[in-house]
């Protein structure tokens, strides 16, 4: 019964995934990319929690999750940084903008 | 317990789509909270606590901060983004591909009887996780300074006014 639910668990974090690499793939706003970013680093997130779980080393699995969890935030900051200074450059957050820049 | 999980595992996924489907960046970052706030606490129903703690804390609350404080700098008229991005008719496809990707899966894992281990009973959690990330990771303890203060560094090279 256990490892039913567990399988439930890897499903729902590999539609996660699809749904953010859809998200990457479709749209043109810097800021929603980010979004399908995160979108997937959760289902990512939470995988490893689901091995620590079937593994019982919930403890190690932890310990990466908060390593995981600080490299998230970074990237969100960073990129966030970059939306902005895009918006500043060109009036908007349009991906394709990236191409004019130069060195 | 398991009744928890399915229910914030339906949570989660209906908040990860509408992030990613919404038009509104506003009700995305809202919807991207709520699935980090599901996952907490998944994760506290595994058996991870502190990841949970850190995930609705750092995830739900910080990053949800910072995508607001972006949205609110940049004041990109309403009435523009349907017509600069066309999110709406570019993301109509998802909740298909969704569907059609969940019916390969469901039917992978009908046919060939894919399934996961059980969980083995869990080791005593408190000290082992203080042990672990304090003693034996400690590596990943120098990694994650060094990653914030290059993240700290890269904004301020971001946002550095111009000569």
């Amino acid at each position: 019964m256990e490892a039913y639910m567990e399988t439930v668990i890897l499903i729902v974090g590999f539609l996660l995934i699809v749904a953010g690499c859809y998200c990457l793939i479709r749209t043109y706003h810097l800021l929603k990319v980010i979004i399908g970013v995160e979108v997937a680093m959760k289902a990512v997130t939470m995988f490893v929690i689901l091995a620590g779980f079937i593994n019982g080393k919930a403890p190690l699995a932890q310990a990466f999750v908060i390593t995981v969890i600080v490299i998230e935030v970074v990237v969100a900051v960073v990129a966030v940084g970059l939306a902005l200074n895009l918006y500043r450059l060109y009036g908007n957050m349009d991906i394709r903008n990236l191409r004019k820049l130069k060195g | 317990m398991e009744a928890v999980i399915y229910i914030c595992l339906g949570l989660m996924l209906i908040f990860g789509i509408l992030a990613v489907m919404l038009r509104s960046l506003l009700k995305s970052a809202i919807a991207l909270a709520g699935a980090s706030a599901m996952l907490a606490i998944i994760m506290y129903l595994l058996g991870s606590v502190w990841a949970g703690i850190f995930e609705l804390s750092v995830c739900a609350g910080l990053i949800t901060v910072v995508f607001i404080s972006a949205i609110s700098l940049s004041n990109t008229d309403k009435e523009d983004l349907p017509r600069l991005y066309e999110d709406a008719k570019r993301m109509a496809a998802l909740p298909a591909v969704l569907i059609i990707c969940g019916v390969i899966l469901i039917l992978i894992v009908a046919k060939t009887s894919f399934m996961l281990p059980a969980a083995v009973p869990a080791v005593e959690m408190a000290d082992t996780f203080r042990e672990i990330f304090w003693n034996q990771r400690q590596v990943d303890i120098w990694g994650q300074v060094i990653v914030v203060l290059t993240g700290a560094l890269t904004v301020v090279a971001l946002f550095k006014e111009r000569e």
